[in-house]
């Protein structure tokens, strides 16, 4: 089954990008890797009259890391971002969630900003980027602008991007050191499938081993958009870390969720997989054991 | 009708010259114009895997890759793993294992495998799990493919 026709605009920089997509007539729909994109325009649910494709400018999927700030181009695919060595060895946080991303061949056509930019709720890379505080470089025409990845999912498979705005940049500060990161995806049904609930944490343990001097934890799937657990955070920070309080920061987390229900699973389903899978990940990193599968 | 764009990509490592719409994917390009069958059309929507080709020697959805990303490019289909009228020895493999019931997956499955041995020459069984995690098999001959892809690894070994 064939697409229905569109324009296809293949700028080769980022202002023709820009004037392009800011044309006013009929719909314009960017496309990064497609791996989103496509199937909406198979089923139907869209029909642009014009594609922008951003696969020709030249830097968009460089990844650099440089004064203790990762930069990773737009354009990057999850795969370049997981076998990049300055990710793997500074933010394995995000190198253990992009590795999670559906199947290998979607990894290595799907880029981590048209993931952000289509945000999907259970996206497996959100949830990561949330823990990390990442910001977001976003340009137009009249000039870029900074949002905090915190911001920049408005609703569901909705991003806080403006009409003619094109996510360029992520940016991400090098996570304290003595940080453990870990990110668990729970799929019943498949190994490619989305994840019913995604939790990522990193967390800080004090020189005691014991007690939680810092957490950071969000989840996907768990609410209409990707969202941080800030309660479940406050209720474990500075508290020792027992079996105890991670269930009641797992609780919290639970009770912080506002799950939507959908064919993989219903909303009481879901809140309950929060509560067991942010039990099991912060178990383990207060352990230091591998994350569980 | 929309217009064709020129299109100059390697194709199983010889030159290839072709043209497609701007609305074609790599999928519509290969069966409908390239006349290469051998990739199949399964879901369209990126999830069963039987269209994967290589894409500069990474697997890619040939069902939603636009055609035009090809320019400049080398594709590896599955009609381009034999050399010189011999089997590629993941072809082998599966033949000799019972890797193939239908044959629907096949195309994928051994092109998805194609990809890890490059990357990984003598993966464990869970590295082949997860390689092929993204094509589906609908008669469930899961447990032979697995044995297949490790076959072919240690008779390179």
């Amino acid at each position: 089954m064939r697409l229905s026709p569109f324009e296809l605009a293949e700028p080769t920089s980022l202002t023709e990008a820009l004037s392009v997509f800011a044309r006013h007539d009929g719909e314009c729909r960017l496309i990064a890797g497609g791996t989103a994109l496509v199937p909406i325009l198979r089923l139907g649910l869209a029909r642009p009259d014009r594609l922008v494709s951003l696969h020709r400018i030249p830097g968009f999927s460089e990844i650099r890391a440089e004064g203790g700030v990762l930069t990773v181009g737009a354009m990057a695919t999850h795969a370049q971002v997981g076998r990049s060595a300055p990710v793997r060895e500074g933010w394995p946080l995000l190198a253990e969630a992009v590795g999670r991303v559906a199947s290998p061949a979607i990894r290595a056509t799907g880029t981590l900003g048209g993931n952000l930019c289509h945000a999907e709720s259970a996206s497996d890379v959100a949830p990561a980027l949330l823990c990390l505080d990442a910001e977001l470089t976003v340009a137009a025409a009249r000039g870029e602008r900074t949002v905090p990845v915190a911001d920049f999912f408005r609703g569901f498979y909705e991003a806080a991007l403006e009409p003619g705005e094109i996510l360029t940049q992520i940016r991400i500060p090098r996570p304290r050191a003595g940080s453990r990161g870990g990110y668990v995806k729970f799929c019943p049904r498949s190994a490619e499938d989305r994840a019913l609930v995604g939790v990522a944490a990193l967390l800080v343990m004090a020189n005691d081993g014991r007690r939680c001097e810092d957490v950071r934890l969000a989840l996907g799937g768990a609410a209409p958009t990707p969202m941080r657990a800030r309660r479940a955070e406050r209720v474990a920070r500075g508290e020792a870390l027992t079996d105890s309080a991670i269930r009641a920061a797992a609780a919290a987390a639970a009770a912080e969720a506002d799950p939507l229900s959908d064919l993989m699973g219903s909303a009481d389903y879901r809140r309950e997989m929060v509560r067991v899978w942010v039990r099991r990940l912060l178990t383990s990193l207060r352990d230091g054991v591998p994350t569980p599968v | 009708m929309a217009a064709e764009r020129a299109l100059e990509f390697t194709l199983n490592g010889r030159p290839c010259r072709s043209s497609a719409p701007a609305h074609w994917t790599v999928l519509d390009l290969l069966r409908d114009r390239l006349t290469l069958t051998g990739t199949k059309y399964g879901c369209g929507e990126g999830v069963c895997g039987t269209c994967t080709v290589l894409l500069d020697g990474e697997p890619v959805r040939a069902c939603l890759l636009l055609a035009t990303r090809l320019a400049g490019r080398a594709l590896v289909t599955v009609e381009g793993l034999e050399r010189d009228g011999s089997l590629d020895p993941l072809q082998a493999a599966f033949a000799r294992e019972g890797g193939a019931q239908c044959g629907y997956c096949t195309p994928g499955m051994l092109l998805a495998a194609k990809a890890l041995l490059a990357e990984r020459p003598a993966p464990t069984e869970r590295e082949v799990r997860e390689a092929l995690s993204g094509n589906l098999c609908r008669c469930t001959g899961y447990t032979k493919v697995i044995a297949a892809v490790l076959a072919a690894a240690w008779a390179r070994g």
